[in-house]
């Protein structure tokens, strides 16, 4: 019986985690350095777990961000609830040689894209979480 | 019989914890293809693409939905731009009151206004069927003889102009020529060619540049 209880309880959480997981998206940062010795940075995590480890953060690191917040907070928030109404488009692309730079939307994320010889570098963030993020930047915010 | 609801329990159990299991899975392909769609035909798109005919041969392409930015100016305040709307100082224009060079303009009727013809330059500011044209032609000369080096072509609606002007004084509505300019067709607006470079700058109703 006490098996069984356990079972449903590692379950239900699979379920909620699987919901949560599914309902924030995934982030992704790839990066390759292309020289001896450089970089090889591969992150794939859920995007709840960012906001959550902002509490963590303490107030005097964050402080720096919450300054410039009233200036660019409004602009990002109406920018990621509108980029949302533009799935899967290419926004700004520029090739010049071998480099390439290219910010997009897939799906419901923001996607950038750097190709060069020097280094790649793809970073894929669900704009639900960029909307999260800033909300709990401001609630941290210390009263004026 | 208590066997059979038993398993009858331990079956629905089961199919109940896969459709909670997979449910998020159905959802989200639900919502992808729903926000796919959810980008209307009707949208209009400025599209800006500057080509540099370089060793490398650069090219930048920018497209932005009109709503995004009619919807994202606003939320910009800094310097000189504020609520969707950018303040103009007579000082910056070296005295020149825009906003009554425009008015003017709005309020006259069609034809051929500026014409300046200088060695190294030649500007004609028109109006014509309810459009603003500006056309610079920049000029190089070499061994006596004159040679196009650049030529610069700007359109724009009248109705973008009176949206510009419908602002309080010393300012310059950019949301309402936004708008306006949402209003209008497909237009090439801008169109710069040298030596070296191209930019183009269009509205359509495509959300991609090529």
């Amino acid at each position: 019986m006490i098996l069984a209880k356990l079972a449903i309880g590692a379950a239900s959480t699979l379920v909620f985690a699987t919901v949560y997981t599914f309902r924030e998206g995934t982030v992704r940062v790839d990066v390759d350095e292309h020289r001896e010795g450089g970089a090889h940075v591969h992150v794939w995590a859920p995007a709840a777990v960012v906001p959550m480890a902002l509490h963590f953060v303490p107030d005097d690191k964050l402080q720096h961000v919450c300054d410039h917040m009233e200036e660019w907070a409004p602009l990002a928030h109406i920018t990621a609830q509108e980029l949302k109404h533009y799935p899967n488009t290419t926004f700004v692309e520029v090739e010049d040689g071998d480099q390439h730079v290219k910010i997009s939307t897939v799906g419901t994320k923001i996607q950038v894209d750097v190709d060069s010889p020097d280094e790649n570098v793809h970073v894929a963030v669900p704009l639900a979480m960029i909307d999260d993020v800033i909300t709990q930047i401001r609630e941290r915010q210390p009263a004026s | 019989m208590d066997r059979f609801s038993h398993h009858i329990a331990r079956r629905a159990t089961l199919s109940l914890a896969a459709a909670v299991l997979f449910a998020p899975i159905a959802l989200l392909a639900q919502a992808n293809s729903t926000s796919s769609s959810s980008s209307s035909t009707s949208d209009r798109w400025l599209h800006v693409r500057v080509i540099n005919t370089d060793d490398k041969n650069e090219t930048v392409k920018v497209n932005v939905p009109l709503e995004l930015a009619e919807k994202v100016l606003p939320a910009i305040n800094k310097d000189q731009l504020h609520d969707g709307k950018v303040r103009i100082s007579h000082g910056d224009m070296n005295g020149v009151d825009l906003k009554m060079l425009l008015d003017a303009l709005h309020t006259a009727k069609d034809g051929e206004y500026v014409t300046v013809q200088a060695t190294d330059s030649d500007v004609k500011v028109a109006k014509q069927g309810g459009y603003m044209y500006v056309h610079v032609t920049e000029k190089t000369s070499k061994n006596g003889k004159s040679s196009e080096k650049s030529k610069v072509e700007v359109k724009v609606p009248m109705k973008v102009v009176d949206a510009l002007l419908s602002a309080g004084k010393d300012e310059l509505d950019l949301v309402a020529a936004l708008r306006a300019l949402s209003a209008n067709g497909d237009t090439e607006l801008v169109s710069v060619k040298s030596d070296d470079s191209t930019v183009h700058i269009w509205l359509d109703s495509k959300n991609i540049s090529d």
